[in-house]
């Protein structure tokens, strides 16, 4: 009796969690399909994208990743502002851009050596989605349609980063 | 096939930006590209300018200038092997800026408006081109961002 007794509640125990877990995944398809970044991703490729994203948050003047150590994903900001920062010769950190909600930080996991290249600092409090990169090269590998969307998406954001900072580099230069 | 369009072909999967390419890829966009040549000093696309195309440079040099303050200010040199314009991939589809032809210089011109089609065909196509698209774009923006850094340091100082 006691057996089945412990057995029960086993699997009381892992519906729970299987709840729980349900949950926290409806939640995270939510969140996604509210950022800008994934704005008309299908329903299907935002489910299979939930299965490498968690939430985080970062306090204001938090380091969220530092140059030079592995770049294992990237993350969509919800709230908040985060500073790219770079540093030169011996002056210290300079910041070169700053990423706001509704964008996606973090390249660097995308192409060998695969380490970031600047650092990245929450200047407000800030809530993200992290995405592995480990999974995602996967899903994309294996859905090539997914690889096509992302990499669009992410083709488009680098563009526009990259004329901003000519533009900002010819006001430099003024 | 024709021997021509053969070697063309050959040509275009040599192309460092291509290395590795698929056959039936490579076709492809064989399909909408032909040769270009361009003599020193040549505007190649000029800043506000439908975008429709792009370049691989297969020897050479371009400049990309900006005018937007009314002279021309250099933003940064593309050379052989590399890639010339993406522009054409996204709206509003204008070049952001001028391309002017530092030496005489050979590439190879594609179509992007029909590529783009392709891709949305074809997204292992797509896949695949944007995925070195964006290894060259993040490439660029890492060395604008750090020539950013190197002017305002030198501005604070």
């Amino acid at each position: 009796m006691e057996v089945n007794f412990s057995q029960e509640w086993e699997s009381v125990e892992r519906e729970l969690l299987q709840t729980a877990n349900m949950e926290a995944t409806v939640q995270t398809n939510a969140e996604l399909a509210a950022h800008p970044f994934l704005s008309e991703m299908s329903p299907h490729h935002l489910e299979v994208l939930a299965t490498a994203a968690s939430p985080k948050q970062f306090a204001k003047g938090e380091i969220i990743f530092r140059a030079g150590k592995p770049a294992n994903g990237f993350y969509l900001i919800e709230k908040g502002a985060v500073a790219i920062e770079g540093s030169v010769f011996e002056h210290g950190a300079i910041s070169t851009d700053c990423i706001h909600a509704g964008e996606p930080l973090g390249w660097s996991w995308l192409f060998p050596p695969y380490l970031w290249h600047y650092d990245a600092r929450a200047v407000e409090p800030t809530t993200a989605l992290f995405f592995d990169g480990e999974i995602l090269r996967e899903l994309c590998k294996d859905d090539l349609t997914l690889g096509h969307e992302l990499f669009r998406r992410m083709s488009q954001v680098m563009v526009r980063r990259l004329q901003a900072s000519r533009a900002r580099l010819i006001e430099a230069l003024k | 096939m024709d021997e021509s369009r053969e070697k063309f072909e050959k040509e275009v999967a040599a192309h460092p930006f291509l290395l590795g390419m698929n056959e039936q890829h490579v076709r492809l966009l064989a399909d909408c590209a032909m040769h270009s040549h361009f003599h020193t000093h040549d505007i190649i696309f000029r800043e506000g300018e439908p975008a429709n195309r792009f370049y691989l440079i297969v020897r050479g040099k371009v400049r990309l200038e900006s005018s937007t303050l009314g002279e021309s200010v250099p933003i940064d040199e593309i050379h052989d092997g590399d890639l010339l314009g993406w522009s054409w991939l996204f709206p509003p589809y204008a070049w952001h800026f001028t391309a002017r032809a530092l030496e005489e210089t050979d590439a190879i011109f594609f179509y992007g408006t029909i590529l783009r089609e392709y891709c949305e065909r074809d997204h292992s196509l797509g896949f695949e081109l944007f995925k070195r698209m964006s290894a060259v774009m993040l490439r660029r923006l890492q060395a604008a961002r750090q020539k950013l850094m190197t002017a305002r340091q030198i501005g604070n100082r």
